[in-house]
């Protein structure tokens, strides 16, 4: 009888510890997705997408209204001109919603695409009557918002590549798309010719950034890669210590980037030369005796793309603390320490009029709303 | 501690990978492979559950151990104690079978952990493989990303399923081929290490059959729910251990067949007056 109740054990074990690790519907299976429009915020993370009241923090919906263990969210939401917000889900269940806000009750789904097998990572972009979703499946997917169709098919489907989890940006003509699988591609926008396909040799995980005319993206090799937008020429301009992952941002003429060792570069585009030497944002900062301490491992990556915020870049890590960084390097943690999130922050901070949102990872609550101080002034965290 | 194991795993599995050249179909080779040399690393504790299970099987039919279930029959705890007085005379221990089988749960955990994190389908499992396979050194982990989790008809990254255009909400991802062929080689492996026994009042021999129902069932629930790569790694197991029983000569292939696991039963004496 012991050696059944032992075998019986083990596999209930097997279960618990098997399902734990798995995709479904769970928070925490990778990190929230964040944006913002002026009176709202929208966070996707784990089953549920959440609309925030920006006034106070107050969840204005969720959807869906109840956990489906088919749907997993953590695209970006991306908000359309009409404003639709847009999602693409990660379960068994990989469709593209086109979520219609209605007031404080559950939004309607407004349009929904379920033809692909995986999973959507990337936020799409809406240009003109046009959203252009790149799925996992390598594949580019455009959709025509003008028509009213629940059911919606793409109008045009364009394989790319292997991978694609990174939002398209544009020049206003052409599209320029990063892939997993190490290339940049720029596509036209309205006849979908792929103009050229360049092969980094190393993974991206972000989107460009179109600064100088010229195209800036950071790769696995390690590198600041800059791009000839006409012609796909390109060559490494700095060495990083580490994958970069996150889009560098841009104040003035300096791009701000981040690696998963947690250094900051600040790249000068007229000399071609970093400003000053990486700043290596580590915990280390912290008082000894903090209520809010931070993570005790090494973990310091730095995945989120940098803030702009006036004169000064905002820079969320993985050890769950913002920095405030100036233009010389200088650098301390924004709003002290007890203003801190914790948890672990790899999601982009958002700037929505005088807030900045922030949703980190396993932290206490999902979001936080902080004014441009560093002063926390409210924190959602879901009723159930 | 066990994210060193997680990360021993991962390292040997992407290394297999590599030396096999990245392609299409490489990564379902490598966890074969790597099947292939888990079985070989756990092949004596394999022989020592069949020894074990023998060991345990044999003293059903026992005299010595009969007589002490009929005689202590309402004495627990003096029966306990005999029990143990004949496993330690006959040189038996009791959870021989047993363990063996236990201490695979955690590296079929490890090995799913592994293979997920190899994969990496999500932007948190990529940081965390950049962190899984560095610290060995070895490894060049910025060259293997992404992985081609492309295998035969199947995506290792996916639950497996061939598309049937029904739309069967438990059954998202099509006809579940894996799963089923899980479950059978399972059931068979099972049914091959049933010992025959004679004895109708045989609990081990009740517990084996009842947990050559539950396993199948319980695995193939797996293959069912998660990524493909478990239940390539399911298969190629139970393929091996099934040649491993055959190589030992302790196959019972008759109990594949209906009633194929009893013995006929020894007729007692008729008593004459």
């Amino acid at each position: 009888m012991s050696k059944k109740f032992l075998f019986l054990a083990a596999a209930l074990l097997a279960v618990i510890l098997l399902s734990g690790c798995t995709g479904g519907s769970v928070r925490g299976n990778t990190w929230p997705g964040l944006s913002a429009t002026n009176d709202v915020a929208y966070l996707t993370d784990g089953p549920f997408v959440y609309a925030i009241n920006l006034k106070d923090g107050t969840e204005l919906w969720r959807y869906p209204d109840q956990r489906s263990n088919k749907l997993l969210f953590y695209t970006t939401p991306y908000v359309t001109s009409d404003g639709l917000v847009i999602v693409g889900s990660s379960g068994s269940d990989a469709s593209l919603l086109a979520l219609k806000p209605n007031g404080n009750a559950t939004p309607t789904v407004a349009w929904s695409y379920a033809g692909v097998k995986y999973h959507w990572v990337a936020a799409p972009l809406q240009i003109d009557d046009r959203l252009y979703a790149p799925n996992s499946d390598g594949n580019l997917y455009v959709f025509d918002l003008s028509g009213g169709q629940a059911d919606k098919q793409p109008i045009k489907v364009l394989e790319l590549a292997t991978d694609l989890w990174a939002q398209p940006v544009t020049d206003g003509k052409n599209l320029y798309i990063s892939s997993l699988d190490h290339n940049m591609i720029a596509v036209d926008k309205d006849t979908y010719q792929i103009l050229w396909n360049e092969d980094l040799g190393s993974a991206i995980t972000s989107s460009p950034i179109l600064a100088s005319d010229n195209l800036y993206v950071g790769s696995f090799a390690s590198n600041l890669e800059k791009f000839d937008p006409a012609n796909g020429d390109h060559a490494s301009v700095q060495k990083t210590n580490d994958w970069v992952w996150g889009t560098p941002s841009l104040i003035d003429n300096n791009l701000y980037f981040g690696d998963i060792s947690g250094n900051l570069y600040s790249y000068n585009l007229e000399t071609g030369k970093y400003n000053w030497n990486p700043i290596t944002l580590k915990p280390d900062n912290w008082a000894p005796n903090s209520t809010k301490t931070p993570d005790e491992s090494k973990a310091t990556a730095i995945t989120a793309s940098p803030l702009a915020v006036n004169d000064f870049v905002l820079v969320a890590t993985e050890s769950g603390a913002i920095y405030k960084v100036g233009q010389d390097g200088n650098h301390e943690l924004w709003g002290g320490q007890q203003q801190q999130p914790g948890g672990k922050i790899y999601t982009t901070p958002v700037l929505a009029g005088d807030l900045v949102l922030v949703a980190p990872m396993t932290a206490d609550a999902y979001l936080y709303a902080y004014d441009l101080n560093g002063t926390q002034k409210w924190a959602y965290k879901p009723a159930n | 501690m066990w994210n060193i194991f997680i990360s021993a795993f991962t390292t040997v599995l992407l290394w297999i990978y590599n030396v096999l050249g990245q392609g299409p179909n490489m990564f379902g080779i490598a966890i074969i492979l790597f099947t292939i040399l888990i079985r070989l690393v756990t092949w004596p504790l394999n022989a020592q559950q069949m020894k074990g299970a023998s060991a345990m099987q044999n003293l059903q039919n026992d005299k010595d151990w009969q007589e002490i279930q009929k005689k202590y029959a309402k004495d627990k705890e003096k029966l306990a104690s005999e029990q143990m007085r004949i496993y330690r005379e006959k040189g038996i221990n009791p959870f021989g079978s047993c363990l063996p089988t236990l201490i695979q749960f955690p590296i079929i955990i490890a090995l799913y952990q592994s293979i997920t994190r190899a994969l990496a389908t999500t932007p948190y499992g990529l940081l965390q493989l950049s962190r899984s396979a560095s610290p060995f050194g070895f490894l060049n982990v910025t060259s293997l990303i992404p992985l081609n989790s492309k295998f035969l008809w199947m995506d290792l990254g996916l639950p497996e399923g061939i598309p049937w255009g029904l739309n069967i909400s438990f059954l998202p991802y099509g006809f579940p081929l894996l799963a089923i062929i899980v479950a059978l080689t399972t059931y068979v492996q099972a049914k091959l290490t049933m010992p025959a026994t004679a004895n109708p009042g045989d609990q081990s021999a009740a517990m084996s059959n009842m947990m050559s129902l539950y396993m199948p069932l319980l695995l193939g629930w797996f293959a069912l729910t998660f990524p493909s790569g478990l239940a390539v790694y399911f298969i190629t197991s139970n393929l091996l251990g099934i040649f491993q029983y055959a190589m030992q000569g302790k196959a019972n292939w008759r109990n594949l067949l209906p009633g194929g696991n009893k013995q006929p039963q020894i007729q007692a004496p008729k008593k004459t007056k």
